[in-house]
């Protein structure tokens, strides 16, 4: 017989997609036309006894452990929209060393090409990572440790002049350590020590009229080189310049180089990485 | 509520489902991975704008779904589109030579319902009828049949007009129930019985 439905329709029926009209003139064309209603039939029970009990496949262990780390370590925010003035600048710079660090831990991708060498990033990427290695041997004590980010806040607010945002990230997988006024290139800085996943990792705090010195595109955000075994981000938020420092997973790099030699720099750890 | 433990809770519900939807769109266990993570921090970004009457699973797959542009765009340096947005033709070309379908696949060969009632298949065996589909309808097949989106909801992940994701569900509905068949003929040729 000829059907006044399509089988198209028919499939739009059991998939709730018709709206009421629809649905009463389907349902009218059921009552008198026994082959559309057997379709219907059959394929409410294909859909009981495969469809409907269909689950996504469970996610590997090990990739559900990473994300439930992954999650641990997001900055904490609260639902109202707005935050006035220092919450909301922190609440940013949280969420950005979280995703650097994070992106550090996960092998994840927060970078993006950045072309051009520039002689002054080297040079501050070479001495943060100077700085890291001692920070990280105790060469160089903490000017104050033991203390919460808060804490450490309120005590450079009096001793340095350009202001300092400690990211205050809870996560068991990642302690702030303590920080102390440094010498980068022959200027001042804040270095703050976290530990991540037992492995070091130093936050230099650059005021921002060094950092403009650097001559840095705003673009891409993240400036990413590798040196020594050792990624290097720089970046700038509100004003203020920071260069993260941390190995590269497992420090591929020292495989093939000695710590002592000069790697090219390259535009983003790829080439180390897959 | 805490925004962020209201994130972990809706993320962790979804779990399965995203990594799923990451495994269809890239394909590789470590891709996948990789790119539910870059999905994740974008989501939490964006979260707190998120329209609490909307279907967050459908929301974190569209995010992931224009992250996986993004990621192939930047990797390959060329347009993907072809391969999701453009039609069906090319896609076909390309699955044909790269995927184990027999070419009757291809053909409008509906394996009736009750056929497959009455031969036993096991949901595993839809299961694997799925994934054996080629990835342009495979998509649209698991949000709907295994995810339960509503063809708007597929529409918006999909970036496609709802046509399409109609005519893309029905076609992949016929190319499962092909496939199934197919399982059947295999399984009734090797005498096995796990499918
Ligand atoms: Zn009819």
């Amino acid at each position: 017989m000829i059907c006044k439905v399509t089988r198209a329709e028919i499939f739009q029926y059991l998939d709730g997609e018709l709206s009421r009209g629809e649905r009463a003139q389907v349902e009218a064309h059921l009552r008198s036309c026994p082959d559309c209603s057997r379709l219907v039939t059959t394929e409410r029970a294909f859909r009981a006894t495969y469809l409907d009990r269909l689950r996504p496949d469970p996610v590997p262990e090990n990739v559900r452990e990473r994300v439930i780390r992954l999650l641990d370590a997001l900055p904490s925010r609260q639902s109202s929209p707005s935050r006035p003035g220092r919450l909301g600048r922190l609440g940013v710079m949280a969420a950005m060393v979280a995703l650097v660090i994070l992106g550090g831990i996960l092998g994840l991708s927060v970078r993006d090409v950045w072309k051009g060498p520039n002689a002054s990033v080297i040079q501050l990427a070479d001495a943060s990572v100077d700085q890291h290695q001692k920070l990280a041997r105790g060469l160089l004590p903490f000017d104050i440790a033991m203390a919460s980010p808060r804490q450490a806040e309120e005590w450079f607010r009096s001793k340095v002049d350009f202001k300092v945002s400690i990211p205050d990230l809870r996560s068991e997988h990642l302690a702030f350590l303590g920080g102390r006024i440094s010498h980068l290139t022959g200027v001042d800085v804040v270095a703050l020590g976290y530990r991540v996943n037992d492995k070091n990792v130093s936050l230099f705090v650059i005021p921002e009229e060094q950092y403009r010195r650097l001559g840095l595109s705003e673009t891409p955000k993240f400036k990413v080189v590798n040196r020594r075994g050792y990624e290097v981000v720089v970046w700038r938020s509100h004003g203020t310049g920071y260069a993260l420092v941390s190995e590269i997973g497992g420090q591929p790099c020292l495989v093939c180089h000695s710590p002592e030699e000069k790697l090219e720099l390259t535009p983003a750890p790829a080439a180390h990485r897959s | 509520m805490d925004l962020r433990a209201e994130f972990q809770a809706v993320v962790m519900a979804n779990l399965d489902s995203l990594f799923g939807y990451a495994r269809v769109l890239t394909r590789r266990t470590s891709d996948a991975e990789d790119l539910l993570q870059d999905v994740l921090l974008r989501a939490y970004r964006a979260f707190g704008s998120f329209d609490r009457k909307l279907s967050v699973k459908a929301w974190l797959f569209k995010i992931m779904k224009n992250a996986y542009i993004d990621r192939e765009r930047r990797r390959r340096a060329r347009p993907v589109e072809g391969e999701w947005e453009n039609g069906d033709e090319r896609a076909t070309d390309e699955e044909r030579g790269a995927r184990t379908l027999p070419g009757e696949m291809y053909l409008y060969v509906p394996l009736s319902p009750e056929d497959i009632l009455l031969r036993h298949l096991t949901i595993e065996g839809v299961r694997e009828g799925i994934r054996r589909l080629p990835a342009v309808w495979r998509q649209v097949v698991e949000l709907r049949e295994i995810e339960g989106l509503s063809y708007q909801e597929i529409a918006e992940v999909i970036g496609k007009p709802i046509g399409t994701v109609m005519s893309r569900l029905s076609r992949g509905r016929d190319l499962l129930r092909a496939s199934l068949q197919d399982l059947l003929s295999e399984r009734e040729k090797t005498g096995a019985h796990d499918l």
